[in-house]
C-alpha cells in the first residue's frame, strides 16, 4: 500500500489544483448567472419582512446594494471581488459573507466528518460481515436493515428518532448543538456537544450506511472469484488473509468513489437534518438565504461547495491510487 | 436468453415480490379517477377519522379521504419518479457514451460541464431551481433530471471506455463501421446491464427526492403527493400518527420493491455473477 | 390501598390550600434564572430601526426602549417617557423623560437622544416610520429631559407608535457616527432596556444578560434570556414541553400543537398580548382584471367560504371569524363593529350560487363557471397552504374552478405587489397600534403605490372611503373616530375587495414556572422587565 513518491504526488496535486482554477471561476459565473433567473430580490424580501415599506425606501436600498445596476456590471464586480478572494456582503445579515461561512463551518463540518466516518466505518463493518456470512441469517438480517434504512424518507427518520430517544426516553436532546441554559465550558462542552451530535449524526448516516454496506458486499462476493484471490488461495494462503487483505482492499475502490459523492451531497442532503435538529449548519443558512435572495451568501457557499468537491475528486484519486494494486507495480 | 433472464430474475424471491407489489401499485394508481373518483383533495368527513372505520386509512387534517391521496399521490411520485429517471438515463447515456468513444476533447469537454453539476450540493440545487421555475409537476421533474444525470454520465462512459478496449469493438472500427453505428450497435447493448440497475435505483431517489421538496412545501400545490401526504400530517405526528405513516410506509414499500426488483435485475444481467 | 388514597387525597388538599395561600401573597416574585424563548425564523438583524419584521422586536425590545408602553386596554403607561401633554389643538406633544436612564455603554440618555432618533433615524430610515412619522415636523429638545414633538397636524394615532418595537430610541453618541445602513452596531444594539447583548451565535441563539444599571430599581429580575432559533417546528413543541425552553408566541408554535400543549400540565396557554399586531387574513382580489371587477362575483366569493371551518381546523381555535378589514381586538376601543355585511350565514353557499348565476357567469356542461388561479407562498407556514386548499374546495362548491400557485417568497411579492400578475393572492396584514398605522394601508387609494409590499394591491378604493380614512387619521374626538370607523367597515364589506377570513389570534405558550412573561399589549414585543422564574 505505498504512496506515490512524494515528487510525483507533489507534481499531480500541483497540476491537478491549477486546473482547478479557471473551472472553479466558470462555476462562479454560471452559478451568479443561475441566481439571476430567481425572481424578486433581497430587497423586496427585506421590505416583505417589515410588513410594508415605501417605493421610495427600496430604491434607496437596491441602490445601496448595488440592485439597480446592470447584471454584467453586477457579474465583474462579484468576479473582481472574488478574484481578491472577497466572498462580499451580506444583505440580509448585514455582515461580510465569509464570517457568516466560517461561523457554521465548525459545526457543519463536526456533523458533516462524524456522520461521513460513522456511515463509512459501520456500512463497510456490515458488508463485510454480510460477505463473509454469504446467505445466513446475519447476511440477511443485514440485508434487511440496509434496505429499509436506504428506503426511508430521512426527514421521517429523524422526527422518529427525537419522538422515541429525546420525549420519551429521554437519553438525548431533542435539538440543538449544546445546551444554551448551561452554556458548558471545557470537557463538559465537549461532552455535552458529543451528547447533542449523536442523533442528527446517526439519522444522516443510516443512507448512506445502508449504501455502502450494500456495495461493499456486492463487491467482497464479485472480489472473491477473481483469478488473483484463486492464486493466493492455490499458494495456501488463509482464508482470514485472502479476506483481509487482499479482497477487501479491492473491494474498498468503489466503496471510495461512492464516499467521494456522499462528501458532495452530505452539506446539501443536510439541510433538512439540520432542520429537523435545529443543527446550526451551512445548509440551512443556504436554504435561507435562497428564499430571502441572499445572494452574495448564497453564492459564497455554493464557491466554497464546489472547492471542496474539487478537494475531495483529488483526495478520492489519491486515495485509488494507493488502494489500487496496478499502482504498485509500478 | 431471455428464458434463463427470468428464470434467473425468479430465483430471487424478494425481486419477486417486489415486482408483484410495483406492478399491483401500477395497476391501482392507474385505475385512481376509477376507484376514487374526483379531487383527492376534497374534503368528505370529519377530521382525523382513524384508519379501518367508515374510510378504509381514515382521513386527515381537513377531513380528507387518505386512501384516495394514497391512490392519487402514487399517481404523482410514481409519474415523477419514471419520468426524471427516463430522461436523466437519456442524457447521461448519450453524454456519457460521447465522453466515453471519443476520450480526448469531447471527454473532458463534457467532463467539465458534468462536474459544475457536481459542484452544488444535490438537494439544494434541486431546491434552488424548483425556486427558480415555481413549483409544478414539471419544475420538480426537470429539477430531479438536473441533479440526476450526472452519475449516470460517468457510469456509462466508464463502461465505455472499458468496453471499447475489448476485441469486439476494435473489430469493428477496422471493418470501418460509423461511429453511430458502433456506439450503439456494439457498445451500448453491452453496457445496457448496469444502466438499466442504476436507473432503477435511480426511480427509488427520485420518489424520495419528491418526498423531501414536498415535505419542504416545494411539490406542486395542484398535485397530491406521499411527500404531501407526509409534510402536511407532520404537525399531527402525536396524535394522529396514521396521517404521516401510511405515505411514510407507502414510499418506503415502493422504494424497497423497486431494490429488490433492482438487485434482481442485477442478478439476471450481470455477467461476471452468471457464472457463480 | 385505600389508605394510600386517603393519603393521596388529604395531600392533594394540603397542596391546593398551599397554593390557595401562595396565592394571597400574590407570588413574590423571585430574582436570578434563565428564561429560554423560541424565536421563529431568526431574526435577520437586530436593528429594530431598519427591519420590522416580526422576530426583530422579540429581540430588539428587551435591548431598547421606547418612549411609551401600553396596558391590556391600549393605554398608553410610562416607558422611557415620566408623562406627557398633548396641546389643546393636538398639533403638539410634551414629553418629560425619565432620569437617570443610562445606555448600556454608560452614557446618560437625554432629550437629544429622543430628537435624533425620530428625525434622524426613525423618518428617514425606518421602513414604515417614513409614513407614520410624516407629520413630525420637528422635535425640540429644551433642557435633558424634555423633548416637544411639533406636528403639522392632529395624529391621534402617533400615541399608539411609541412602543420599543414602532419607535425604539437609539443612542446619539453611536448611532450618528458613521453610515447609518451599515453601522457596525446594528448587530451589536447599545440601548436603555433590561437586558444587553452578551452573544449572537447565528443560527443557534442569541444570549442576553441582565442589565445591572437598568433604571427601574430591582428589576429586571432574570439575569439571563436566551433566544433559540430552532428551524423545525416540532422539534420546537417537544422543547416546549421537555421544558428545554420557556416561552413562544407568534407562529413559533404550529396552532395544532399550541392546542395540545394547552392541555400539559406544566405549560399555560394564552393569547394576550397581541392587540399591537392584530393580524387579520384573508383574499385579496386583482379588481382590475375580470371576474374582479364585477362587485357581485366578489360578493358570491365571500360567501363561498366557510370561515368556522378554517377556524376550527386549520387554526385550532387560534382565530376568530373575520367581518372586515379591522380586527376584533379593536372591540375593546369601540373601532371595531361586525354590524357589516354578513357573509357567514347558513345558507351562503346558496347565496354565492345565486349571485354567480346572476352575475352572468352560469354553469357550463361540467358544472364549471369560471377558472382562476390563488397566489400563495409556503413562506408564512403551512397553515397558508392548508387554507388555500380549502378554499380550493369551497370555490369548487360554487362552480368555480380555483388553481393554486404556490411560490417562495421574493417570487410571491414580485408577483403580487410589483408585476400585479395574479388574479386573487393571500396575504395577512397586521392592524398594528391604530387603524392608521394597519387598515388604512390595505384600503386607501394612496397606498395603491406598484413595488410596494404590503399595501393595498386590490386596486380598489373610493373617494368616499378615503375621505373617511382622510377624516379618521386627524379626529381626535373618540366618538367620532368610531363612527367614522364603522362607517368605512360597513363600506368596505360591502364592496368586497378583499375576502377576509379570519382575526387570528395567536397561542402564547409559557412554562407555569415563569410569572408575567406576558404582562402587557406589547406580548412579546414587551421587555420581559417584570417576568420571574419560580424555583
Amino acid at each position: 500500500m505505498r504512496l506515490l513518491p512524494s515528487a510525483t504526488a507533489f507534481r499531480f496535486i500541483g497540476r491537478r489544483l491549477l486546473n482547478a482554477v479557471p473551472v472553479l471561476l466558470g462555476i462562479a459565473v454560471l452559478n451568479f448567472l443561475l441566481m439571476q433567473l430567481a425572481p424578486g430580490d433581497a430587497v423586496s424580501v427585506l421590505a416583505g419582512e417589515s410588513g410594508g415599506a415605501p417605493p421610495e425606501y427600496i430604491e434607496q436600498l437596491r441602490r445601496q446594494y448595488g440592485l439597480d445596476q446592470p447584471i454584467l456590471v453586477q457579474l465583474a464586480l462579484y468576479m473582481k471581488n472574488l478574484l481578491s478572494f472577497n466572498l462580499g456582503h451580506s444583505f440580509r445579515h448585514g455582515m461580510p459573507v465569509l464570517d457568516l461561512i466560517l461561523d457554521r463551518m465548525g459545526p457543519t463540518l463536526l456533523l458533516m466528518g462524524s456522520a461521513f466516518f460513522f456511515s463509512l466505518l459501520s456500512g463497510v463493518l456490515l458488508g463485510v460481515t454480510a460477505a463473509v456470512a454469504v446467505n445466513t441469517w446475519r447476511d440477511r438480517a443485514i440485508s434487511v436493515l440496509s434496505v429499509i434504512t436506504y428506503a426511508t424518507p430521512l426527514f421521517w427518520m429523524g422526527l422518529m428518532l427525537i419522538l422515541l430517544f429525546s420525549v420519551r426516553l429521554e437519553w438525548f436532546p431533542t435539538s440543538g448543538m449544546e445546551d444554551v441554559v448551561a452554556f458548558y465550558e471545557g470537557w463538559d462542552r465537549v461532552r455535552d456537544i458529543a451528547r447533542h451530535l449523536v442523533l442528527p449524526m446517526v439519522t444522516l448516516s443510516l443512507f448512506y450506511m445502508a449504501v455502502y454496506a450494500r456495495m461493499m458486499r456486492a463487491s467482497m462476493l464479485e472480489q472473491r472469484d477473481m483469478d488473483y484471490v484463486l492464486t493466493a488461495r492455490a499458494k495456501g494462503l488463509t482464508e482470514r488473509k485472502i479476506t483481509y487483505r487482499h479482497v477487501l482492499r479491492n473491494a474498498l475502490l468503489p466503496v471510495v468513489t461512492m464516499a467521494g459523492v456522499q462528501v458532495g451531497a452530505l452539506l446539501g442532503g443536510s439541510v433538512v437534518i439540520e432542520s429537523v435538529f435545529a443543527w446550526p449548519g451551512l445548509g440551512q443558512l443556504a436554504f435561507q438565504s435562497l428564499f430571502a435572495r441572499d445572494f452574495n451568501l448564497l453564492l459564497g457557499i455554493f464557491f466554497l461547495s464546489a472547492c471542496m468537491v474539487i478537494v475531495v475528486n483529488l483526495v478520492v484519486d489519491l486515495i485509488y491510487m494507493a488502494l489500487d494494486p496496478r499502482m504498485k507495480i509500478g | 436468453m431471455s428464458s434463463t433472464f427470468w428464470k434467473r430474475f425468479a430465483r430471487n424471491r424478494l425481486a419477486l415480490g417486489g415486482l408483484v407489489f410495483l406492478v399491483v401499485l401500477a395497476v391501482v394508481v392507474l385505475l385512481a379517477p376509477v376507484l376514487y373518483p374526483g379531487d383527492p383533495f376534497r374534503i368528505v368527513a370529519q377530521p382525523f377519522l382513524p384508519p379501518f372505520g367508515d374510510y378504509l386509512l381514515g382521513t386527515d387534517s381537513l377531513g380528507r379521504d387518505i386512501a384516495a391521496g394514497i391512490v392519487h399521490g402514487g399517481r404523482t411520485s410514481l409519474l415523477i419518479g419514471i419520468a426524471a429517471t427516463s430522461a436523466a438515463l437519456l442524457i447521461g447515456t448519450l453524454l456519457g457514451a460521447l465522453a466515453g468513444f471519443y476520450r480526448g476533447r469531447v471527454d473532458s469537454l463534457l467532463m467539465r460541464f458534468t462536474e459544475f453539476f457536481q459542484t452544488i450540493p444535490t438537494f439544494l440545487f434541486a431546491i434552488v431551481l424548483v425556486a427558480i421555475m415555481s413549483p409544478s409537476l414539471a419544475s420538480v421533474t426537470i429539477a430531479i433530471v438536473v441533479i440526476s444525470w450526472p452519475p449516470i454520465v460517468r457510469l456509462v462512459r466508464a463502461e465505455f471506455i472499458s468496453l471499447c478496449e475489448r476485441e469486439f469493438v476494435q473489430a469493428s472500427i477496422v471493418l470501418g463501421m460509423s461511429d453511430r453505428e458502433i456506439i450503439f450497435r456494439q457498445v451500448l447493448p453491452n453496457a445496457f446491464s448496469p444502466i438499466i440497475v442504476a436507473g432503477s435505483l435511480m426511480v427509488a431517489t427520485a420518489i424520495l427526492t419528491e418526498a423531501a421538496l414536498a415535505f419542504l412545501g416545494l411539490g406542486d400545490p395542484n398535485a397530491i403527493s406521499w411527500g404531501y401526504m407526509i409534510g402536511s400530517g407532520r404537525s399531527f405526528l402525536r396524535d394522529a400518527w396514521w396521517l404521516c405513516a401510511i405515505p411514510g410506509v407507502m414510499i418506503l414499500l415502493t422504494v424497497l420493491s423497486i431494490n429488490f426488483v433492482g438487485e434482481g435485475l442485477n442478478d439476471a444481467l450481470n455477467p461476471r455473477l452468471r457464472h457463480s | 390501598m385505600t389508605d394510600q388514597k386517603k393519603r393521596m387525597g388529604l395531600l392533594r388538599g394540603l397542596a391546593i390550600a398551599g397554593a390557595c395561600l401562595w396565592g394571597a401573597v400574590a407570588f413574590a416574585q423571585e430574582r436570578g434564572g434563565t428564561l429560554v424563548q423560541l424565536t421563529f425564523p431568526e431574526p435577520p438583524s437586530l436593528a429594530p430601526y431598519a427591519n420590522t419584521s416580526l422576530a426583530v422586536p422579540q429581540v430588539s425590545s428587551k435591548i431598547y426602549e421606547g418612549l411609551l408602553e401600553y396596558d391590556f386596554s391600549l393605554q398608553p403607561q410610562p416607558g422611557l417617557a415620566r408623562s406627557w401633554e398633548v396641546s389643546e389643538d393636538g398639533k403638539s406633544i410634551t414629553f418629560k423623560l425619565q432620569e437617570g436612564v443610562t445606555f448600556h455603554d454608560g452614557a446618560p440618555f437625554t432629550s437629544e437622544d429622543v430628537r435624533f432618533t425620530f428625525m434622524e433615524v426613525l423618518k428617514k430610515h425606518h421602513p414604515r416610520g417614513m409614513g407614520f412619522l410624516a407629520v413630525v415636523q420637528d422635535v425640540e429638545a429644551p433642557d435633558a429631559h424634555t423633548a416637544i414633538f411639533r406636528l403639522s397636524s392632529p395624529a391621534p394615532y402617533l400615541m399608539m407608535a411609541l412602543s420599543a418595537a414602532d419607535s425604539p430610541v437609539l443612542p446619539r453618541h453611536i448611532f450618528s457616527e458613521g453610515d447609518l445602513r451599515s453601522h457596525p452596531n446594528a448587530n451589536l444594539p447599545v440601548g436603555t432596556g433590561p437586558f444587553k447583548l452578551t452573544e449572537w451565535r447565528r443560527g443557534e441563539f442569541i444570549r442576553l444578560d441582565r442589565n445591572d444599571n437598568y433604571w427601574r430599581e430591582g428589576k429586571p429580575y432574570l439575569d439571563r434570556v436566551v433566544v433559540r432559533f430552532v428551524p423545525d417546528a416540532s422539534t420546537r413543541t417537544a422543547l416546549l414541553e421537555k421544558g428545554e425552553a420557556h416561552l413562544a408566541g407568534f407562529s413559533t408554535v404550529p396552532f395544532s400543537d399550541a392546542k395540545r400543549l394547552a392541555n400539559v400540565p406544566t405549560l399555560d396557554v394564552s393569547t394576550r398580548g397581541y392587540q399591537m399586531f392584530s393580524l387579520v387574513e384573508g383574499i385579496t382580489f386583482n379588481t382590475s382584471r375580470a371576474p374582479f371587477d364585477n362587485k357581485t362575483v366578489r360578493q358570491a366569493l365571500s360567501y363561498a367560504v366557510d370561515r368556522q371551518f378554517i377556524v376550527d381546523n386549520i387554526y385550532f381555535g387560534f382565530a376568530s371569524v373575520s367581518t372586515g378589514q379591522i380586527h376584533s381586538n379593536f372591540a375593546a376601543s369601540g373601532l371595531y363593529t361586525s354590524d357589516v355585511r354578513d357573509y357567514n350565514v347558513a345558507d351562503r353557499v346558496e347565496i354565492a350560487n345565486r349571485m354567480l348565476d346572476e352575475a352572468g357567469f352560469p354553469r357550463n356542461a361540467d358544472g364549471i363557471r369560471f377558472e382562476t388561479t390563488l397566489d400563495t407562498t409556503a413562506a408564512y407556514g403551512e397553515f397558508y397552504q392548508r387554507a388555500a386548499e380549502v378554499i380550493q374546495q369551497n370555490f369548487a362548491e360554487v362552480g368555480v374552478k380555483l388553481n393554486l400557485r404556490s411560490e417562495d417568497l421574493p417570487t410571491f411579492l414580485n408577483r403580487v405587489f410589483t408585476e400585479y400578475d395574479t388574479d386573487m393572492n393571500q396575504a395577512g396584514l397586521g392592524n398594528l397600534s391604530d387603524p392608521v398605522l394597519g387598515a388604512h394601508r390595505a384600503l386607501h387609494s394612496s397606498a395603491q403605490r406598484k413595488g410596494s409590499v404590503f399595501m393595498n394591491n386590490s386596486h380598489w378604493s373610493t373617494p368616499e372611503t378615503d375621505a373617511l380614512m382622510d377624516a379618521a387619521a386627524i379626529e381626535t374626538d373618540p366618538e367620532k373616530r368610531k363612527e367614522i370607523y364603522h362607517e368605512l367597515q360597513r363600506l368596505a364589506a360591502e364592496e368586497a375587495p378583499i375576502i377576509w377570513l379570519v382575526n387570528v389570534n395567536y397561542p402564547t405558550v409559557v412554562n407555569k414556572k415563569v410569572h408575567d412573561a406576558v404582562s402587557d399589549a406589547q406580548g412579546l414585543h414587551g421587555s420581559l422587565v417584570n417576568a420571574w422564574i419560580e424555583k
